[in-house]
């Protein structure tokens, strides 16, 4: 059973691994020298065509790669060197979910300056009521989601109206007055932020208390590391399913042409206002999520410049490539996180990122790939088992 | 009375210093059909300059000593308008021309990171440059005009607004290459048939819109008399909202939008308790509203999409 593409897809998951632990322990040369490194081996697999190879025995032997990330995650708190690195981590599984849920606005073909603003909602719910109410975590954080999507929904109104530049200005608008909303409403906690907010739990166990397994004591970041993982596969699942299913082609035919979408058929209004309210949700759950996890939100959180960090993370992974834009998410929460020391170099690196992406290599570090659909599939296996030479079997 | 009409004279100047940079949008907007969204930080870039001058040079004494005070305040705010005429254009080389055919979410992103880039640097280079700095009084605000209604400092940056929209005005409409320039804003491959050279009247038009994004910063540094390294990202928004509002591409809209923005702002906070805070929120509610229902702003043509 163990074919040449299975052993590629093992080693490649193993490879990509290893590059973000190396990423992620390593200095922020090291980090930026694996980022280089990742784009040099995809330009590279790009012109010799070993990424086609690669990307089909990876989603050939699914099982394979899920199983390898798996054991990552679970060995990851066992290697890191401290905490602060898992906290790292934790982090940079949180932006992922977040910009999961941008990239199915920016693959609609909005580009969505609120993100940060339903970031925001999600933590603020999910911590006001936690704190003020004292409702479980657990239920205020969908309640965090179910906001979340309610304001995208609220945000997604305009873009029935307008696009392009003209969007934009409004989710931008959006965002600085929720930045301002925050600021200037004391029960929001205003400028002081919401302190206390309380830990997740299981039972009577409390996700910060210190993990013990097989005699070891794992930092409380280890909780949080899984709790944010496990969500994190779902929501790429769930992000996985939606851009294979009918829905994402709809969202596709958008961003590439509306007024052909609307001729095939396409109901703009609720695909549009679909993707505005799914994305606030993954949002919001990530806003539960941080709230819950660092135990204080402040407004300067949730600003425009975080807006345009999640757009950055996008950009750099690759628009509408779920798996690109979480590895673009993962890569840029190390790299910010090394410069904490030159905190006053970290706007100025995302700026730079983002206009050496856009002039390099704009469809970012791993491209949409064209769909492979189950006939496809079929055909691919069919030919095979007939032992023709079709390498480029599908049209 | 007089305190409505001091808050018309203050609303007045505020919407000069928002019509200047909506200016800048639009013209940009016009020639090349891109939103350039670093105008706001090239302006604050701009009052930083003659900031630097002030405060690191011995220039504006020695100046002092033999011309007069305006002419001196007049030259300093030529050389930070030469200064960001040729940042803008740097910024056109860098981050608009390479984008040119492509989609329009690369420019706008680009000039958005561009913008910050720049007011990070400020920050970072400038010496205490994360601190508010203190704008030099280069125009006195003591001295009163009108009997008293406005100090001299409003007056001039009103008169500066007329005069340089009275320039520019002149420029598009009656030069050879004003023409030239309306004429690519209009129909780009038409104007290159006819023998119009596309890239000069580009060239052109952001040599003029520096020119008067590196005036407006100056103005509204003198008029809030402190600068901010990131000023600028507030400043360019609520400039392209004047844009937007009055309708892209349109000079005159861009005066329009600028003094609406402005009224909105100086009313609320001045006649609704406790609404200094909410002030730009409920300018930038206005804009989100004119979006939805009139897209095409107050002076602009309608467009109509087709196949």
């Amino acid at each position: 059973m163990f074919s040449k593409n299975s052993v590629l897809a093992l080693l490649v998951s193993v490879v990509g691994c290893a590059l973000l632990y190396i990423a992620l322990e390593g200095s922020i040369l090291v980090a930026l020298a694996v980022l280089v490194l990742a784009l040099g081996l995809m330009v590279v697999g790009e012109r010799t065509g070993k990424v086609d190879l690669v990307c089909r025995s990876v989603s050939d032997h699914k099982r394979i790669s899920l199983a390898v990330v798996s054991v990552f995650i679970l060995i990851l708190p066992f290697m890191i060197s401290n905490n602060y690195l898992l906290h790292v981590a934790v982090m940079g599984g949180i932006y992922s979910i977040v910009t999961l849920g941008l990239n199915f606005q920016i693959g609609t073909g909005m580009v969505n300056f609120a993100t940060a603003a339903f970031f925001g909602t999600g933590a603020y719910t999910s911590a006001l009521m936690a704190t003020k109410f004292g409702l479980s975590p657990w239920l205020t954080t969908i309640l965090g989601m179910v906001s979340a999507a309610s304001l995208g929904i609220l945000f997604g109104f305009p873009a029935l109206k307008t696009r392009g530049y003209y969007l934009s200005l409004i989710t931008m608008s959006l965002q600085v007055i929720f930045t301002l909303m925050i600021i200037n409403t004391s029960w929001l906690g205003g400028p002081n932020g919401v302190p206390g907010v309380p830990a997740y739990s299981i039972g009577d166990v409390s996700l910060r208390m210190p993990l013990a397994i097989f005699g070891l004591d794992l930092p409380y970041q280890a909780n949080y590391l899984y709790l944010v993982f496990i969500l994190l596969g779902l929501t790429v699942f769930a992000a996985l399913c939606l851009h294979n299913s009918r829905t994402g082609l709809a969202w596709n035919s958008i961003e590439q042409d509306e007024i052909v979408a609307i001729t095939q058929g396409i109901n703009l209004t609720k695909m549009k206002l679909l993707a505005f309210a799914l994305g606030a949700a993954f949002a919001g759950l990530a806003g539960g999520l941080y709230g819950h996890y660092t135990s204080f939100i402040g407004v300067e959180d949730f600003t425009f410049s975080k807006s345009l960090v999640f757009i950055c993370m996008v950009l750099l992974g690759g628009i509408d490539n779920p798996f690109g834009v979480v590895l673009g998410a993962l890569m840029l929460t190390i790299v910010d996180e090394k410069l904490r020391d030159f905190a006053d170099y970290r706007m100025l690196m995302y700026s730079l990122i983002l206009i050496v992406i856009l002039l390099l290599r704009p469809q970012g570090l791993l491209p949409k790939r064209i769909r492979q659909y189950q006939a496809a599939n079929k055909m691919r296996e069919a030919k095979a088992w007939f032992s023709l030479k079709g390498e480029r079997s599908s049209p | 009375m007089s305190l409505v009409m001091s808050q018309i004279l203050n609303a007045v100047m505020l919407g000069c210093t928002y019509s200047l940079v909506a200016i800048g949008f639009s013209l940009f907007f016009g020639v090349m059909d891109v939103v350039v969204f670093c105008a706001g930080d090239v302006a604050i870039f701009g009052a930083f300059s003659i900031l630097a001058i002030v405060t690191m040079t011995v220039l504006q004494p020695v100046l002092d000593t033999f011309l007069p005070q305006y002419v001196t305040i007049f030259l300093l705010v030529s050389f930070s308008a030469v200064a960001t005429a040729a940042l803008m254009l740097l910024m056109y080389k860098l981050v608009i021309k390479p984008f040119e055919g492509k989609s329009a979410l690369m420019p706008l992103l680009s000039t958005i990171a561009a913008g910050i880039a720049l007011s990070e640097l400020i920050g970072i280079f400038y010496p205490q440059g994360r601190n508010p700095q203190a704008f030099p009084q280069l125009l006195s605000s003591d001295a009163t005009v009108l009997g008293g209604m406005m100090s001299e400092r409003n007056a001039i940056i009103i008169l500066a607004t007329i005069v340089l929209v009275t320039l520019l005005y002149w420029f598009v409409n009656k030069t050879k290459l004003g023409l030239a320039i309306q004429a690519v804003s209009q129909n780009k491959e038409a104007a290159i048939m006819i023998g119009i050279n596309r890239q000069l009247s580009i060239t052109v038009t952001f040599l003029i819109g520096g020119l008067i994004l590196g005036i407006g910063g100056f103005l509204v540094a003198s008029y809030s008399n402190i600068v901010r390294f990131d000023m600028g990202a507030m400043y360019g928004l609520k400039g392209f909202s004047a844009a937007v509002v009055g309708g892209l591409g349109s000079i005159y809209g861009a005066i329009v939008g600028g003094m609406i923005i402005a009224f909105i702002e100086v009313f609320v906070s001045a006649f609704i308790p406790g609404g200094t805070a909410y002030a730009s929120v409920a300018a930038f509610l206005m804009v989100v509203v004119f979006i939805l229902f009139k897209p095409e702003g107050i002076i602009g043509e309608k467009s109509v999409e087709k196949v």
